[in-house]
């Protein structure tokens, strides 16, 4: 008799747990289910956050629409927005391959083109093409970025942003080093035209520091951990990071010139600090907007983190400094830039992944990408974007858009992240003078061949 | 009626003794231990065991769990041929070394003994004080030390230096070393200290007396009564911080992040943290990291093995010689 009321006890517990579960999780009343989803966003400058917020207002619409159709279904985001130094992009991919692996990624993650391929090979994201096809806000996205989104042919992703990564220019410094406003003024075209170079740039900065302009080692400033806008210096030299085919590339000559670019610059000229990499990011930007670096290259996003971020104000912000593309490393050469798109990706182990992908859908449209670019001095990812007033009207986004024209992309390539360790190294080696841009890339030749293999071609 | 067996020493053997008997030699030394065996079986072994096994694969970020490819030691060879290899070796043993010998027992030791001639009251004040760092939260902590050492204007050593007519600087990125190695050792040392205070109050007073009687100086004591009868302590602190320095990173990654400038602090397990769970364009090496951790695994058996012999372990668990009952 008392195991009989034991069992009956146990099975009424478990009946009410498994009411509990079931009942209280998509039920909300007697027709109508609530999806909840999740998504991670990440800045980690602190004015993108309308890549949280622009999802949450997608909730919102979609929920209306559903409304509108009739339908019980009704959606709930959980959407979080990740800030913070130079490790949060390490730590929050780290998170969302950990979180893939156990099954428990979030519906939507944002992050940069790059970890396209490594996570479509690893069957962590799905594809989109079916999706992209199937909503009419994702034909207004611009062509070209659709190739930054694509690993084996297939999309993955929903561009968010993009963004180019100009040379900035103190203005006063110039003035003061006897630089003509025309002169000044003039500097971003004459860098188009490949007539102001990197070593023009090194031995300007140079002469700033020894006339008592500049501080030493404040000439030229460049991001102070690893990161995307590295390759321009090698493109700049005449660089691919693939060859026709799509294969990784190493150009053997032009890596040299990159890295003998870079070690001008700390040893010969003496305008870019030896431990530049490793310094903290608020220190970088206390400097940067303490006016006191003559040469600064950082991406378009900065602009908006200076205001925001760091409290310069903007009109100072103006007055201080001009932008332009970064220049070519030889006389007559085609400068450079580079834009690392953020994009949208749906986790493969999303239950939701069709409302997950029409979500995506509302967030991509000419107001809520607009918003978020002019907030965040991001550029257009949408054809009709740049006629949403608030974009046609920011100075910074007109007159950064140009650069657009001469922007490559990071390849979507699975091992990228193995054949950027060795590039990378061998770079941070030639800054803290641990090697001769000569021995550099012989190791980092080397390092390639026994790391990649076939998969990279070496010339 | 059977007379009932007899011991040797002429007592009846009872049916319990007999079962106890039967226990083949060692079978309770066996028993005792097997709880201890199984959570090193499951802690220590298993985990170091999957580590062997995932560094023969290519396991990365772009294989996921299910396409990876066993790759025998590939991965091996690729630490074998780094051009980075004995650059970072040299970095973790100047981490380690400076670290132990500096603070995790020799500032321990000094602190000991300091507080041994302190009243009972005041040492343990004085040793809670040491804690401090101990139980503040490692991010915590890390974070204390880095804007102390920021620049100026905004970090308190350069503030406190400038009264002096030092310029401000970030002092972090000036003297990375001083740093890791001192935030690391000032929670290190508050370890052996309480190990070292625990041997030296076990050493009966009288001995002290005698010393004293015989007219021995403070030094003396010290050299002659309290050091010989740490060396089991030492032997336990070193062998045990050794470990625990090897392994640990995360004070490192957290200030200096194995920086300033090219791998400047980086140490073994930071870069196989870097490798394995760490890369900025995403495709880790789960398979890389394993070897780099499986030879931190090589180096640390290596380390204590050395210790044991150096400090005379068989030595100090002989029996003794002779018996006081």
């Amino acid at each position: 008799m008392r195991r009989r009321m034991t069992a009956l006890v146990l099975l009424s517990a478990l009946a009410f747990v498994v009411q509990g579960w079931g009942g209280l999780a998509p039920i909300r009343a007697a027709g109508q289910q609530t999806v909840h989803l999740t998504a991670w966003t990440i800045g980690p400058d602190e004015p993108s956050y309308y890549r949280k917020d622009n999802l949450l207002s997608a909730a919102d619409a979609l929920n209306k629409q559903l409304a509108a159709e009739g339908s019980g279904i009704r959606v709930t985001l959980d959407a979080t927005f990740a800030t913070g130094g130079g490790q949060t992009w390490g730590a929050y991919k780290q998170r969302f391959v950990l979180a893939a692996q156990s099954g428990k990624a979030p519906d939507i993650v944002a992050t940069g083109n790059e970890d396209i391929a490594a996570w479509a090979a690893a069957g962590y994201v799905i594809p989109l093409d079916t999706y992209v096809k199937q909503y009419k806000q994702f034909a207004d996205v611009i062509p070209s970025l659709w190739n930054a989104t694509k690993f084996d042919g297939r999309i993955y992703a929903i561009p968010q942003d993009v963004e180019a990564r100009p040379l900035y220019f103190s203005m006063p410094f110039l003035a003061k080093l006897g630089w003509s406003q025309d002169k000044i003024a003039g500097l971003p075209k004459a860098i188009e035209a490949g007539q102001f170079t990197l070593t023009d740039m090194l031995q300007t900065a140079k002469e700033a520091q020894d006339k008592g302009l500049v501080l030493k080692g404040y000439g030229w400033w460049i991001r102070p951990i690893n990161g995307p806008a590295y390759y321009m210096y090698y493109e700049a030299f005449g660089g691919k990071m693939t060859d026709a085919s799509g294969k990784l590339l190493l150009d053997t000559k032009a890596l040299r010139g990159d890295y003998s670019f870079f070690h001008d610059a700390v040893f010969t000229y003496s305008v870019t600090p030896k431990d530049i990499i490793g310094t903290d990011w608020n220190s970088w930007h206390g400097a940067v907007v303490g006016k006191q670096v003559l040469f600064t290259q950082c991406g378009t996003w900065c602009w908006a983190q200076w205001i925001q971020q760091y409290k310069m104000p903007a009109d100072e912000v103006w007055k201080t400094y001009g932008f332009a593309l970064v220049p070519s490393g030889t006389k007559g050469g085609r400068p450079v830039t580079l834009s690392h798109p953020i994009v949208y990706m749906i986790s493969k182990s999303s239950p939701h992944a069709d409302l997950a992908a029409r979500l995506l859908a509302l967030a991509t449209t000419p107001q809520l990408n607009a918003r978020h670019a002019v907030t965040s001095g991001h550029l257009a990812v949408l054809t009709d974007e740049a006629q949403v007033p608030a974009y046609a009207q920011d100075t910074f986004a007109k007159d950064t858009i140009y650069m657009l024209r001469y922007t490559t992309f990071l390849p979507n390539d699975a091992l990228f992240g193995t054949y950027d360790q060795a590039i990378w190294e061998g770079l941070s080696a030639v800054v803290s003078g641990k090697m001769t841009a000569d021995q550099a890339v012989q190791t980092v030749t080397q390092q390639l061949q026994t790391n990649l293999s076939d998969h990279v071609v070496i010339r | 009626m059977k007379p009932s067996p007899e011991s040797l020493s002429g007592k009846p053997v009872t049916a319990q003794g007999a079962a106890r008997r039967r226990w083949p030699a060692g079978g309770y030394p066996a028993l005792f231990l097997a709880p201890a065996g199984l959570v090193v079986l499951a802690l220590f072994l298993a985990p170091a065991l999957l580590t062997i096994v995932i560094s023969l694969t290519n396991l990365s970020v772009a294989t996921g769990l299910t396409h990876y490819r066993w790759i025998g030691l590939a991965n091996y060879l690729q630490i074998a041929h780094s051009p980075w290899l004995s650059l970072i070796l040299w970095n973790t043993l100047i981490y380690v070394a400076c670290t132990l010998v500096l603070f995790n027992v020799g500032l321990a030791l000094v602190l000991a003994l300091l507080t041994a001639h302190l009243s009972e009251r005041a040492a343990g004040v004085f040793r809670v004080l040491w804690m401090l760092p101990r139980i503040t939260p490692s991010v915590v902590y890390a974070l204390m030390w880095r804007w102390a050492a920021a620049q100026a204007p905004y970090g308190t050593l350069s503030q406190l230096l400038g009264l002096f007519g030092i310029p401000g600087r970030n002092w972090m990125n000036a003297h990375p070393w001083a740093f890791v190695i001192g935030l690391n050792g000032l929670v290190g040392a508050s370890f052996g200290m309480i190990i070292f205070s625990s041997a030296i109050t076990a050493i009966p007073r009288d001995q002290y007396l005698a010393a004293q009687v015989d007219g021995a100086s403070a030094w003396q004591q010290v050299w002659r009564i309290t050091l010989p009868r740490l060396r089991w302590p030492v032997l336990f602190v070193t062998a045990y911080q050794t470990l625990s320095l090897l392994t640990s990173f995360e004070y490192i990654l957290l200030t200096t992040n194995g920086g300033p400038g090219f791998y400047t602090t980086e140490v073994w397990s930071l870069y196989a943290f870097h490798l394995a769970l760490s890369n900025y364009f995403g495709n880790t090496q789960f398979g890389l990291g394993a070897a780099l951790a499986a030879i931190l695994v090589v180096l640390g058996v290596g380390a204590s093995v050395c210790y044991l012999r150096l400090f005379r372990f068989s030595e100090l668990v002989s029996p003794p010689r002779i018996e006081v009952n």
